[in-house]
């Protein structure tokens, strides 16, 4: 496709908002321990990236596979996310020089501040508030309870719905400054950094792995995982984090074949005491 | 039709639904036992007391966020499963109430073999991304894995709430102990693949400290993933005001100083060895 028909190419706010809407429909449909919620950002992404990209079959499925790559968030919060890369998807169509990793570290670096950001407001204060009222309605005997819960779950997709909208919105506007004053590489760095950081804090509350082996030596009990706990505590999932990671960085074992060598180790250890 | 039978296959479908979080922002009134109570309970034609069965259920489980989307415990499922025993037979809100919970526990483990069947998916999104099949792609976001919910979920509830709780338990016996902990520890060990699989994407070595900064935090100080996000902002922030980073000009200048340097100390300890 020639450069003048690229630049052409434009989406509306109709695009903005069906894509809202498929996100909104298939965000946690197909959530997955490989991918998370990526392959629902793919998905929703698919009919504007076939606007964008459409004749172009190469173009397409690189950024089908960019979209469908890993990605967790809290998804109404998150979708200042979907807005900002589809503006950024939107500019590389239109044959500005944005590389494909510029894409991937954004999405990447801001999925977790979103995901606490959503969950702290949303889930962690605003629906507990609500929750708490309709209880104590509940409990006098009003079911006015159920339809303030009802209200909530419309305020939270309208406010999805405004966030779509406002990252396409700035972000693209954000997006030509950066390009223009050549900061990018900042913002993919600390971008970068914090995602890094990120993986290591969500690393420490998510993954729980311990050992309930113990001995009993001379009438005192040894457990084992109280000595780990007093060297360094969380020793045995940072182990476990770092052979995975090594395991498909530098043994090249594909995510399904990791998958099945934990399912094994799982249940062996298990089945012998160890885990 | 009795009623029964009836609400069998509506709770049944309910938890299908609700449990696949199809149109994300519906799950806080789905999921809520308060909600769920007061609808079979105008099923049943006793909305107050439904929804005050279900209101006993939904304190156990206020505040209880689910990071990154893991719930510990299922409160739909808990609440399809002990509001129809208040609504249709003697039982008491109390003894349902602790039925429910454990129950919840069992919805967690239905919902990880979701996650773990899902990866399929993802990986034929891939095949379809290729082809740039993005109709392909969408099916694999949302029908296939809602089939999959439907075949997993719902007969669980159909089957509790129609031959009694009792089966729920002997087939909970039936199932070997060491399995259903070995399925507890890989529901603990399994983040650890979007983990590694999120730290090879940002794909920078260098950055590795980082998680361990941030791994550590967590682990020592018992932060919350906001108070680590607000850390690793001010690190990222930090790192890139202080001049840690450079754009690619200077980066590449930097390398000329640096290899200029290996240069000079190896003329120097030419020089040293003419001596």
């Amino acid at each position: 496709m020639k450069n003048t028909d690229r630049q052409s190419i434009h989406l509306d706010k109709k695009d903005v908002n069906s894509t809202f809407y498929r996100w909104w429909w298939s965000a946690e449909i197909s959530n997955s321990f490989e991918r998370m919620q990526g392959l629902a950002f793919g998905a929703s992404f698919g009919k504007v990236l076939k606007k964008l990209y459409g004749n172009d079959k190469n173009m397409l499925t690189e950024a089908l596979h960019r979209q469908l790559t890993f990605f967790n968030t809290e998804p109404m919060w998150g979708s200042i996310i979907l807005g900002s890369t589809l503006a950024m998807e939107e500019k590389k169509a239109q044959g500005e020089k944005l590389p494909a990793e510029t894409i991937t570290s954004f999405k990447t670096g801001l999925m977790g501040p979103m995901a606490s950001i959503g969950d702290t407001i949303n889930a962690g204060t605003i629906q507990t508030i609500v929750y708490t009222i309709a209880i104590s309605l509940a409990n006098e005997g009003s079911v006015v309870g159920a339809f303030l819960i009802v209200l909530y779950s419309i305020f939270v997709l309208f406010l999805g719905r405004f966030l779509m909208n406002l990252g396409y919105r700035e972000g693209q506007k954000s997006i030509v400054d950066l390009l223009e004053s050549g900061k990018i590489n900042q913002v993919i760095q600390t971008a970068s950094i914090l995602g890094m950081f990120m993986m290591g804090a969500l690393s420490a509350t998510m993954i729980r792995v311990t050992t309930p082996v113990s001995f009993n030596i001379a009438g005192a009990d040894f457990v084992l995982q109280d000595t780990f706990d007093m060297i360094i505590p969380g020793i045995l999932p940072l182990i476990t984090v770092l052979l995975i990671y090594y395991g498909l960085k530098y043994k090249k074992i594909s995510i399904t074949k990791m998958m099945l060598i934990l399912t094994v180790v799982c249940l062996l250890g298990s089945l012998i005491g160890i885990l | 039709m009795d009623i029964k039978l009836l609400l069998a296959i509506i709770t049944g479908l309910w938890y299908w639904f609700a449990g696949s979080i199809a149109g994300y922002t519906l799950f806080p009134t789905l999921k809520s036992p308060l909600f769920i109570g007061f609808i079979l309970g105008l099923l049943t034609g006793d909305p107050v007391k439904g929804i005050q069965a279900g209101a006993a259920i939904e304190i156990v489980y206020l505040g209880i966020v689910a990071p990154g989307g893991n719930m510990p415990s299922d409160r739909a499922l808990a609440g399809l499963i002990a509001i129809p025993l208040v609504l249709t037979t003697d039982t008491s809100v109390e003894i349902a109430t602790t039925i429910a919970v454990p129950v919840g526990i069992l919805g967690v483990f239905l919902n990880n073999i979701r996650r773990y069947i899902n990866t399929i998916f993802s990986q034929k999104a891939d095949q379809y991304a290729n082809e740039g099949n993005i109709n392909g792609i969408w099916n694999m976001a949302t029908i296939w894995p809602l089939a999959v919910g439907l075949i997993l979920r719902f007969p669980v509830v159909f089957v509790a709430n129609y031959y009694g709780i009792d089966l729920i338990d002997s087939v909970l016996e039936f199932i070997p102990e060491w399995i259903m902990h070995g399925l507890t520890v890989m529901g603990g060990m399994l983040p650890t693949l979007g983990f590694a699989t999120t730290m090879l994407m940002i794909g920078k070595a260098q950055y590795f400290p980082l998680f361990f900064i941030g791994y550590f935090l967590v682990k020592y100080f018992s932060l919350s993933t906001m108070g680590a996000a607000i850390f690793g902002l001010s690190i990222a922030f930090l790192i890139m005001y202080m001049g840690g980073f450079s754009s690619n000009s200077e980066n590449i200048s930097d390398k000329k100083k640096a290899t200029n340097k290996i240069e000079l100390t190896n003329e120097d300890y030419i020089k040293q060895m003419m001596q």
